[in-house]
C-alpha cells in the first residue's frame, strides 16, 4: 500500500495551502480531488476578494487559485485529479477511487479540505429543468462560458447570491429579482449596492412559491412571507423568468470526518455538523485535521490560513519543525485569521439582526439592508460617502458603510487620502487635508465597487462622477445615456467624458460621466442610450 | 447561450469545435467541455425523464453530485453529462427512465 507523510483531501484554497505549507516543511504530500479541475471554488470566483494585502485582497479569486497551483507545483506537491476519496479507515488509511478503480493508501497525517455542498430548498416545480444551484450557474458561465439562462430569479441574498447575481449580469443575463425570506439582505451591503444600481430589484421578506412550466421553467411566483417565513396569501407576484438560481446557504461536507470516527458537533454558525476541532484544526482523531469550509462555512481567505495552521501542526507532530517554530508561524497565522474574522459579518455574528449601528456609532442604513441601496439621506450621513461642499477637482466618495474586513482602498492610494487604520473592519475615512490626484486607483481596487470619484467643478453647472464599470461593451468617450441613481432608477441625461481602463485598474475600468451638479450626490451608474438595460 | 464577450474572462481555454450527435441530429460543441455545457449552449434544457413519473430533469448542480443531468452517451445510460468531456463523434441521447427516449413507445 502506498504510504505518504501527508494526504490532503480537496484541492481548494484550504487543501492547496495545507499542501504547500507541509511541503515547505519537508513533508511528502499528495492532494486528491474528485474534480477534473483543481482550485475548488476559486476558479469560479472572478471578483476581487476582500481582506488585507496579506490575504491577497483586491486579487480576483481565479488569480489566487492560479497562484496557489503554481506554488504547489513549484514545491513538488502532487495533485491527483479525478480522485474521489470514498472513506477514511482506522490508522489513517483512505480509499480513493481513481480511473474506476478503488485503491487504498495511508498517511501519517490527513487534512480533510472537502469544502461545502449547496443547500437546497423545495417548492412547487423545483425539479424542473431551469432550477439550479447558484454554484451550477457559476460553473456554467465562469468556467464554461455558457449562460445558464436569459432571465434569472435569484433566491437568497447572502454573499453567494449577490456575487453570482452580479456575475450573471456580467455574463449578459437579466437578473429579474433577488428574493430573500429574511427581512435583511444577508451579504455585504457593497455587493448588494453594485447590483441595485444596475436596476436589479431586491425583495426581502419574500420567497419563491413556485416555478411554472411543463418541460422547463417558464416563469415563477414569489410571495411575501410572514414572521414564520410562510407565504402570506394574496401577496403572490408572477415573474417572467426562465431560470431560478438557489443560493440559500452551504453545508460543510463533514461525511469523511464522521466516517473516520471524529467527533462531530452541530453548530449553526458554522453551517451545520462539523468536526469538533482544536484551534490547530485537529479533530478528535490524532493526526486527522479539517480546514476550510468543511470546518465551518467561511471565506477562501480564512480557508487558506486554516490549511496552513493544520499543516504546520502536522509538521510539528511529525518532527519536521520544532514546537517553537510552530508557535512563531501559528502566531502570525492566527493573527491574520482574527483580522478577517472580525466585523458585523464575522462567523460569530451569523444570523444576528440586532446590529443597528457601525463600530463608529453611525446608524446602519436600513435601506441598504432591506432594498440593497443607501437612500440619499442615509448616504449623506456617512462622512466618507456624503458630499460636503468639496473644492475643485476630483475627490473620492466612499459608499462603504458596514464594518467588513477590507482595506485595499487605503493600501492603494498613493496620496494617503483614504484611511482605514490597522483595524481593517473600520469604515474608510477621507483624510480631508490630502489632495487627491484623481488617479482612480481606489476606484479600481475597491473590492466592493463602492468608490466614486466626483468633481463638482467640471464645467459651468456640470460636474462629473467616475464609477466602476465591469460590463461589456465598455462605454466610450462621447457616448450619451442616462445616469442612474443608487436604486437603479433613471435620474437624468449623462455623457461619458473619460474612460480609464489601464492595466492598473485590473479590469475594473472607471467610466466618468458628466451630469448636472445637482445630481452629483445621486448619480451612481451609467446606462448607454442604445440599451434598455445591461 | 454562449458568452461572446466577457468583461473579466478573456479566454475559456476551449478545445477545437467538434461534431457530435444529439438524439441523432448533428450538433457542435467544443472538445473537452462538459457535454452538459455544449447542450446548454444549444438551448437544450431537458436531459432525462424520471423513471416513475416521467418528469423532465436538467442541470442542477453541475459538479457531478445530483445525477439530474444523466443521459445516454455512446449507448451507455446514466452518464453524468456535467462531468463528461465532449469528444468528437459522441452520441448523446435523452434518457427516458432507464431507456432511450421514444423506445418505450416503439416497443408498444
Ligand atoms: C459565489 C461565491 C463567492 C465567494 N466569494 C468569496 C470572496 O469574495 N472571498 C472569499 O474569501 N471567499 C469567497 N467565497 C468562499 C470561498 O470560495 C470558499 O470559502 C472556499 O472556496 C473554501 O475553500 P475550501 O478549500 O474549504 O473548499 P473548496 O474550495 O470548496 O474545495 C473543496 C475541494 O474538495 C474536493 N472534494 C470534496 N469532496 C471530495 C472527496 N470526497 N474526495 C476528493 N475531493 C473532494 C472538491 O472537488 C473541491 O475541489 C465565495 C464562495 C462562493 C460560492
Ligand atoms: S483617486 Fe487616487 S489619489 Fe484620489 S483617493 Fe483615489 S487613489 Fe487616492
Ligand atoms: S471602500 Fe475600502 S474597505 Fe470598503 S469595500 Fe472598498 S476597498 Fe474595501
Ligand atoms: S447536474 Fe448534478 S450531476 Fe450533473
Amino acid at each position: 500500500m502506498k504510504r505518504y507523510e501527508m494526504i490532503v483531501i480537496g484541492a481548494g484554497p484550504a487543501g492547496l495551502s495545507a499542501a504547500i505549507e507541509a511541503a515547505q516543511s519537508g513533508l511528502e504530500v499528495v492532494v486528491f480531488d474528485e474534480n477534473e479541475w483543481p482550485g475548488g471554488q476559486l476558479f469560479k470566483q472572478i471578483h476581487k476578494f476582500f481582506g488585507s494585502r496579506e490575504h491577497q485582497a483586491r486579487t480576483r479569486g481565479v488569480k489566487i487559485g492560479q497562484n496557489l497551483l503554481e506554488a504547489a507545483r513549484g514545491i513538488g506537491v502532487k495533485v491527483v485529479l479525478g480522485a474521489t476519496v470514498l472513506g477514511i479507515y482506522k490508522n489513517k488509511e483512505i480509499a480513493v477511487r481513481l480511473e474506476g478503480e478503488v485503491r487504498n493508501c495511508k498517511a501519517d497525517a490527513i487534512v480533510i479540505a472537502t469544502g461545502a455542498s449547496e443547500n437546497m430548498m423545495t417548492f412547487d416545480g423545483w425539479t424542473l429543468p431551469g432550477v439550479m444551484g447558484a454554484g451550477a450557474a457559476q460553473t456554467l458561465m465562469n468556467l464554461h462560458g455558457v449562460r445558464p439562462g436569459k432571465k434569472i430569479l435569484m433566491v437568497g441574498s447572502g454573499n453567494v447570491g449577490l456575487v453570482v447575481s452580479f456575475q450573471l449580469k456580467q455574463a449578459g443575463c437579466d437578473v429579474v429579482a433577488v428574493v430573500d425570506a429574511a427581512a435583511r439582505i444577508g451579504g455585504y451591503g457593497v455587493h448588494a449596492a453594485k447590483l441595485a444600481r444596475t436596476g436589479v430589484p431586491f425583495y426581502t421578506s419574500h420567497t419563491v412559491v413556485k416555478a411554472v412550466g411543463a418541460e422547463k421553467v417558464e416563469g415563477a411566483v414569489i410571495a411575501e412571507v410572514g414572521a414564520d417565513f410562510t407565504p402570506i396569501p394574496g401577496t403572490e407576484m408572477p415573474l417572467d423568468i426562465d431560470t431560478v438560481c438557489i443560493a440559500v446557504g452551504l453545508s460543510p461536507m463533514s461525511q469523511l470526518a464522521d466516517n473516520a470516527g471524529a467527533e462531530l458537533v452541530y453548530d449553526p454558525a458554522k453551517g451545520g455538523y462539523v468536526a469538533a476541532l482544536t484551534d490547530e484544526g485537529e479533530t478528535s482523531v490524532k493526526g486527522l485535521f479539517c480546514a476550510g469550509d468543511v470546518a465551518g462555512i467561511e471565506e477562501a481567505s480564512s480557508a487558506m490560513i486554516q490549511g496552513k495552521i493544520a499543516a504546520a501542526a502536522a509538521a510539528r507532530d511529525l518532527g519536521y519543525i520544532t514546537a517553537a517554530d510552530f508557535e512563531t508561524k501559528a502566531f502570525g497565522y492566527k493573527e491574520s485569521l482574527a483580522k478577517i474574522r472580525a466585523g458585523m459579518f464575522a462567523p460569530g455574528n451569523k444570523g444576528r439582526t440586532d446590529i443597528v449601528q457601525t463600530d463608529e456609532g453611525y446608524p446602519l442604513s436600513e435601506s441598504l439592508l432591506a432594498r440593497g441601496f443607501l437612500s440619499d439621506a442615509e448616504a449623506a450621513a456617512f462622512p466618507a460617502a456624503g458630499i460636503g461642499g468639496g473644492g475643485g477637482g476630483p475627490r473620492p466618495v466612499i459608499e462603504c458603510t458596514q464594518n467588513i474586513p477590507c482595506d485595499p482602498c487605503q493600501d492603494v492610494c498613493p496620496k494617503g487620502c483614504i484611511l482605514v487604520g490597522d483595524n481593517i473592519t473600520a469604515l474608510p475615512q477621507i483624510a480631508g487635508e490630502k489632495a487627491c490626484s484623481g488617479c482612480a486607483l481606489c476606484v479600481g481596487a475597491c473590492s466592493g465597487q463602492a468608490i466614486f470619484l466626483v468633481n463638482e467643478t467640471y464645467e459651468d453647472g456640470y460636474g462629473t462622477v467616475g464609477l466602476p464599470y465591469e460590463f461589456v461593451p465598455l462605454p466610450q468617450k462621447g457616448d450619451k445615456g442616462r445616469a442612474l441613481g443608487r436604486d437603479g432608477g433613471e435620474l437624468c441625461g449623462a455623457e461619458v467624458v473619460e474612460v480609464r481602463a489601464g492595466a492598473a485598474m485590473d479590469k475594473t475600468p472607471m467610466v466618468v460621466m458628466k451630469v448636472p451638479v445637482s445630481e452629483i450626490a445621486r448619480a451612481r451608474f451609467f446606462r448607454p442610450e442604445s440599451e434598455g438595460g445591461i | 447561450m454562449r458568452i461572446e464577450k466577457h468583461p473579466i474572462i478573456d479566454d475559456y481555454g476551449k478545445g477545437r469545435l467538434v461534431c457530435f450527435s444529439y438524439n441523432g441530429d448533428e450538433a457542435m460543441g467544443y472538445e473537452g467541455e462538459p457535454v452538459a455545457a455544449a447542450l446548454k449552449a444549444m438551448g437544450v434544457d431537458t436531459h432525462r425523464y424520471t423513471v416513475k413519473r416521467h418528469e423532465p430533469r436538467g442541470i442542477f448542480c453541475a459538479i457531478g453530485r445530483c445525477t439530474d443531468c444523466v443521459m445516454i452517451v455512446d449507448g451507455v445510460p446514466n452518464v453524468r453529462t456535467c462531468m463528461t468531456p465532449l469528444a468528437e463523434g459522441m452520441a448523446v441521447e435523452t434518457q427516458d427512465g432507464l431507456r432511450k427516449a421514444g423506445e418505450a413507445h416503439e416497443a408498444l
